[in-house]
C-alpha cells in the first residue's frame, strides 16, 4: 500500500537526507486570522455550513476549554505553547467541490504522489479506501460506492454532518466530552475536520479504512476529528497514518479519535505516526496531543488499538478503552521511538465496568539519542467488573546512555475477583546480540535495527501486513544515526 | 511570633500557626528557632497536599484538613498499665538496647541502655540538640523543603531519637526505639530521629510505633550510612485503631553500604510509610521490603523512591499488600536511575490480594532511567486467593476461614521471610499471626 516500500527504499537510500517528508506544497490558503476567541469559533463553523447545534456545540467547548489549563503532569519538557498565535482555520482554495479526482488541485495530487497515497491508479492495487486530509478539508475519497452497497458509510466529517446529522449528533463527543481535557476542548472548539465511518449491524467491512494526514499551511494548527461506530456484530478494520513537511516552527497538532463499539463488533484501529519530529537539536517538530478513546458499548464487543509513533517533538497520546459491555475486550499494541531529542509521553487507558470485561497491553518503548521515552497507563477495575482480567507488558530498549526511558503504571482495583498484572523491564541492547549480528558481517546500524525489530515483532504483527512492512522501515529510518 | 505574617498562608495551615505563636520553646537554641519558622513558613505556604499530587493521590486527607490535630503540651508521662501492656505487645523478646520514647519523649525508667558500649551514643533529640548541636543541625538542614509534613515536623518537633555508632563497631544487640502514646489527649506528635551509622559498622534498628487513643503521629527519621555500613531497619506499625501515622524516611547511602529496610502495617486508621532511599556512593545496595494488612476502615499508603545517584548500585523491594472490609492500600513506588549511574540493577514487586468486595488496592511501581547499561524491571500483581489453592485445602478438611487464614498468611509472609536475622524474622511473624487472626472478622 500506500507510504509504500519503493518510496521507503529511496529514502533509506537518500541516507543523511534526514526527514523524508519535507517538503511544503505550495497552495492557496483560505485561512482564519491567527488567535482563538468566539468569533473564530463561529468562523469556522460558518466556514463548513454547519447547523446550529454543532455551533452551539462547540461554543460550549471553547467556553470549557477557556476555564482549563494545559495539563503538566506528563514527563514531557516544553515551551509555552501560544494558543494565540496559532491559526486555528486554513483549507485548501478550491472552486468548487472536486467531482472527481481529475478536478482535484494536481499540485495536491503531487504531493500525495511524493508521499505515496495511491490516490488514484494504485487504488485497486492497494484496495484500501483512502480518505486523505489535507490541512483541513477532505480532498477525496475512493472506495465509497462499492462500501455504501454494503450500507457503510465512510466520509469526512463535514460531510457526514451534512449527510447525516443524526448519526453525528448521536455519538459525537459521546466518548470524548467537550470538557474531557484541555487539548480534548480545544479540539471540540475548532476542529477542522476528520473522518467519519459507520458500519451497520452484521456487516464486516471488506477493506482497511484508512486515512492520511499531513500538516501544510505554515503555522496551522491541525484539529482531526475521527468518529467511528461500528454497530452490532460488524467488524471494522481501520488505518492512520500520518507524515508532515519539514518545517522549523513548532507545530500544534490535537486530534480526537472516539470508537463505539456496540455488541458484537469489533474494531481494530492501526496507527503509524509519523510527523516531523524536529532537527538534530530538537529544533521545530510537531507538538501532538491527542485523545483517542474507545468505547466497548455493547457485551462481547472489541476494541483493539495498535501504534507505531516514530515522530513528533512532542507526543501526548493515550489510547483507551472503556469496557462497559459484559465480557468486552480492550487491547493496546504500542511502539514508540524517541530519537534525537524527542519526547513521548504515551500509553493506555482501561477502564473495566462490565462483567468479565479483559484487557492485554503490551507496549515496547525505545529510546536513542537525548530521548525520552514515558509508558503511562492506567488499568482501572470497578467494583461491577466481576472476574475482570488484565496483562500488561511493558518494555524499554536504551540506545546510548543520554536518553531516558520510564514506566508509570497506575493498577487500580475495586474488585477482589479482578485479577491485574503487569511487569516492565528496562534494558539496553545486548552486547553480545550485536556481536553476533556484525560477525555476520551486518553494519552497526542494520543490527540494531534487526534487534529493535525483533523488540518490536509482538506489537508489529498485530499491524495489517501492509502497514507492517512499512512500520518495520520507519523504524529502521528513526533510528538512523543513534549508533557508532 | 506575632499573628501577623509576611508569607502566603493556606486556609488549612492557619490553626498550625496559631499553634506555633502560642508555644514559646524557650529552650531552642536561635539557630533552631530560625530553622523551625522557616519550616512553618514553607508549610504555610505549601498547605496540605491534594490528591492531584501524584503522592497523595491514593489517601485521603479531608478528615485531617476539617479537624486540625494541633501539637499538645503533655506532662511527662506516667508509666501506666496501659503502656505496659503496649509494651508486651511490641517489645522484642530477645535482649535489645530499648529505648522508649512516650509521647514522643524520652522514658528512662522503661528503657534499657547501660549495656550499650562506648562507642555507641543513643539517647533522645533534646540531648543531642544540646550536646551536639552540629550533627542535628546537617542532619535537619538535608531534609527536601517540598515535603508539607516534614516541614510541618521541622516546625513542632518535641522528640525522637538520636543513634551514632561509631566507625568499624558492630553491634551484636538490635537497637529498639519503643514510640508508645499514652493516650491523654486528642493531638499530635511530632518525632524527629538520627540514626548515624559510621564506616564499617553494622547494625539493626527496630522501630514500634503502638499507642491508644485519638493522636496524630508525624515521624520524620533521617538514617546515614557511611561507607561499607549495613544497617537493617525494622519498622512495625502496630498504632491505635484511631490513629492517624504518617512516617517519612530520608536514606542516604554511601559507598558500597547496605540498607535492609522492612515495615509491617498491621494499625492504625490512616498510614503512610514513605522511604526516600538516596544512593550516593557506588555500590550501594538497598533492600526495601513490606506489608501492609488492613481491615475495616483502615487506609495505608506505602511510598518508596529509591534514588540511584552512583553506578553499581542494586536495589530489591518486595511488598506484598491485604486488603478486605472497606480498607483501601495502596503502593507507590519509585525506581529513579540517573545519568551515569551506570551498571544499576534494580528489581522491583508489588503483589496484592483483595479480599472483600468493599475493599481497594492500587499499585503505581514506577520506573525513571537515564543511564542505558542497567537492568531494571518491576513486576505488579492485583487479586484474589488462587481459588486452587483454597479447594485444595479443602478437600483436606481445613475450614473456609481457616484456609483463607493461612494462604494469606503464607503470601504475607514471603516478604517477611526475606528479614535476615532469625529471631527478628520471628518476632515479625508472630506479630504477622496475630494481626490475620483478627483480619477477616
Amino acid at each position: 500500500m500506500t507510504a509504500s516500500t519503493e518510496t521507503l527504499d529511496r529514502v533509506r537510500s537518500l541516507s543523511q537526507e534526514g526527514y523524508k517528508y519535507g517538503f511544503v506544497t505550495d497552495i492557496e490558503a483560505e485561512t482564519a486570522p491567527p488567535g482563538l476567541n468566539e468569533e473564530i469559533v463561529r468562523f469556522i463553523s460558518a466556514k463548513k455550513e454547519e447547523p446550529e447545534w454543532l455551533l452551539e456545540w462547540r461554543l460550549a467547548a471553547f467556553r470549557a476549554w477557556r476555564e482549563m489549563t494545559q495539563p503538566d503532569w506528563a514527563k514531557l519538557n516544553l515551551a509555552p505553547i501560544d494558543y494565540q498565535a496559532a491559526t486555528y482555520y486554513s483549507a485548501p482554495k478550491q472552486n468548487a467541490g472536486p467531482k472527481s479526482l481529475d478536478e482535484v488541485d494536481p499540485e495536491l495530487l503531487r504531493t500525495y504522489e511524493k508521499l505515496g497515497i495511491p490516490l488514484r491508479e494504485r487504488e485497486a492495487l492497494a484496495g484500501v479506501a483512502v480518505d486523505a486530509v489535507f490541512d483541513s478539508i477532505s480532498v477525496a475519497t475512493t472506495f465509497k460506492e462499492e462500501l455504501s452497497k454494503l450500507g457503510i458509510i465512510f466520509c469526512s466529517m463535514g460531510e457526514a454532518v451534512r449527510e447525516h446529522p443524526d448519526l453525528v449528533r448521536k455519538y459525537l463527543g459521546t466518548v470524548v466530552p467537550q470538557n474531557d481535557n484541555f487539548f480534548a476542548a480545544l479540539n471540540s472548539a475548532v476542529f477542522s475536520d476528520g473522518s467519519f465511518a459507520y458500519i451497520p449491524t452484521g456487516v464486516r467491512c471488506p477493506m482497511e479504512l484508512s486515512t492520511y494526514f499531513r500538516i501544510n499551511a505554515a503555522k496551522t494548527g491541525q484539529f482531526e476529528r475521527t468518529l467511528l461506530i461500528a454497530d452490532k456484530g460488524s467488524y471494522v478494520s481501520y488505518l492512520e497514518g500520518c507524515t508532515a513537511p519539514q518545517r522549523d516552527e513548532n507545530q500544534l497538532h490535537a486530534a480526537v479519535v472516539e470508537l463505539i463499539a456496540h455488541e458484537d463488533a469489533q474494531i481494530k484501529y492501526s496507527t503509524v505516526q509519523n510527523w516531523y519530529p524536529g532537527d538534530a537539536e530538537g529544533r521545530g517538530g510537531i507538538y501532538n496531543f491527542v485523545t483517542k478513546r474507545g468505547a466497548c458499548r455493547g457485551a462481547r464487543s472489541k476494541i483493539s488499538w495498535t501504534q507505531v509513533e516514530t515522530g513528533s517533538a512532542i507526543t501526548w497520546k493515550y489510547p483507551s478503552c472503556v469496557l462497559e459491555g459484559d465480557h468486552s475486550v480492550g487491547e493496546f499494541y504500542s511502539v514508540a521511538i524517541t530519537n534525537n531529542r524527542q519526547q513521548a509521553d504515551t500509553g493506555t487507558k482501561m477502564i473495566h465496568i462490565g462483567k468479565g470485561t479483559r484487557s492485554t497491553i503490551l507496549s515496547k518503548g525505545i529510546s536513542a539519542g537525548r530521548g525520552q521515552n514515558t509508558y503511562r497507563g492506567l488499568v482501572r477495575v470497578q467494583p461491577r467488573a466481576q472476574n475482570a482480567r488484565n496483562h500488561t507488558q511493558c518494555d524499554s530498549l536504551l540506545i546510548g546512555d543520554r536518553c531516558g526511558a520510564h514506566t508509570v503504571p497506575y493498577i487500580e482495583v475495586r474488585n477482589p475477583s479482578a485479577r491485574v498484572e503487569h511487569e516492565a523491564t528496562t534494558s539496553k541492547i545486548s552486547e553480545d546480540q550485536l556481536f553476533y549480528c556484525q560477525q555476520r558481517g551486518l553494519n552497526a546500524e542494520d543490527a540494531v535495527s534487526l534487534i529493535v525489530n525483533g523488540f518490536c515483532k509482538e506489537v508489529l504483527k498485530e499491524l495489517p501486513m501492509e502497514f507492517a512492512v512499512e512500520a518495520q522501515k520507519l523504524l529502521a529510518v528513526s533510528l538512523e544515526g543513534s549508533v557508532g | 511570633m506575632s499573628a501577623v505574617v509576611d508569607f502566603p498562608v493556606k486556609p488549612e495551615a492557619r490553626p498550625y500557626l496559631e499553634a506555633f505563636g502560642r508555644d514559646r520553646r524557650r529552650g531552642d537554641p536561635a539557630w533552631l528557632r530560625g530553622y523551625r519558622r522557616r519550616s512553618l513558613a514553607r508549610f504555610a505556604e505549601l498547605g496540605f497536599p491534594s490528591r492531584r499530587s501524584e503522592a497523595w493521590r491514593y489517601i485521603d486527607l479531608r478528615q485531617l484538613e476539617q479537624r486540625p490535630m494541633l501539637p499538645t503540651a503533655r506532662p511527662t508521662p506516667v508509666v501506666t498499665s496501659a503502656l505496659a501492656t503496649q509494651l508486651a505487645e511490641i517489645g522484642l523478646a530477645e535482649p535489645s538496647y530499648r529505648l522508649v520514647l512516650v509521647d514522643g519523649k524520652f522514658a528512662p525508667e522503661l528503657s534499657s541502655l547501660d549495656q550499650l558500649p562506648s562507642t555507641v551514643r543513643l539517647g533522645s533529640i533534646a540531648a543531642a540538640i544540646a550536646e551536639r548541636p552540629d550533627l542535628v543541625r546537617s542532619a535537619l538542614e538535608a531534609q527536601s523543603p517540598d515535603r508539607p509534613f516534614a516541614s510541618l515536623n521541622a516546625a513542632f518537633f518535641a522528640g525522637g531519637f538520636v543513634l551514632d555508632i561509631a566507625p568499624g563497631i558492630a553491634l551484636e544487640r538490635p537497637v529498639e526505639i519503643l514510640h508508645l502514646a499514652a493516650g491523654d489527649a486528642a493531638g499530635a506528635l511530632y518525632t524527629r530521629s538520627l540514626v548515624v551509622a559510621g564506616q564499617d559498622s553494622r547494625a539493626t534498628v527496630v522501630e514500634s510505633f503502638a499507642g491508644s487513643g485519638d493522636y496524630w503521629r508525624n515521624d520524620v527519621i533521617e538514617l546515614r550510612l557511611g561507607a561499607g555500613s549495613e544497617l537493617t531497619r525494622v519498622t512495625f506499625v502496630a498504632e491505635g485503631v484511631d490513629a492517624l501515622h504518617f512516617g517519612e524516611t530520608l536514606a542516604r547511602l554511601d559507598e558500597a553500604s547496605r540498607l535492609s529496610g522492612f515495615v509491617l502495617l498491621a494499625g492504625g486508621r490512616t498510614v503512610r510509610h514513605d522511604v526516600t532511599v538516596r544512593s550516593e556512593g557506588a555500590g550501594s545496595r538497598c533492600d526495601l521490603n513490606g506489608v501492609f494488612l488492613l481491615s475495616g476502615r483502615q487506609e495505608a499508603n506505602i511510598l518508596t523512591t529509591v534514588d540511584h545517584r552512583a553506578p553499581g548500585g542494586e536495589t530489591r523491594e518486595v511488598f506484598k499488600g491485604v486488603a478486605t472490609g472497606h480498607a483501601h492500600g495502596a503502593f507507590q513506588g519509585r525506581i529513579t536511575v540517573r545519568p551515569g549511574a551506570q551498571k544499576v540493577d534494580a528489581h522491583q514487586l508489588s503483589r496484592n490480594l483483595v479480599l472483600s468486595p468493599r475493599a481497594a488496592i492500587d499499585t503505581k511501581p514506577e520506573l525513571e532511567i537515564y543511564a542505558d547499561d542497567v537492568k531494571c524491571s518491576h513486576g505488579a500483581a492485583i487479586g484474589d486467593l488462587d481459588e486452587a489453592a483454597l479447594f485444595y485445602l479443602r478437600a483436606r478438611g481445613i475450614s473456609n476461614n481457616e484456609a483463607r487464614r493461612m494462604l494469606i498468611e503464607a503470601f504475607a509472609q514471603e516478604a517477611v521471610d526475606l528479614i535476615e536475622q532469625a529471631p527478628l524474622r520471628e518476632h515479625l511473624r508472630s506479630r504477622l499471626t496475630r494481626r490475620l487472626a483478627t483480619l477477616e472478622e
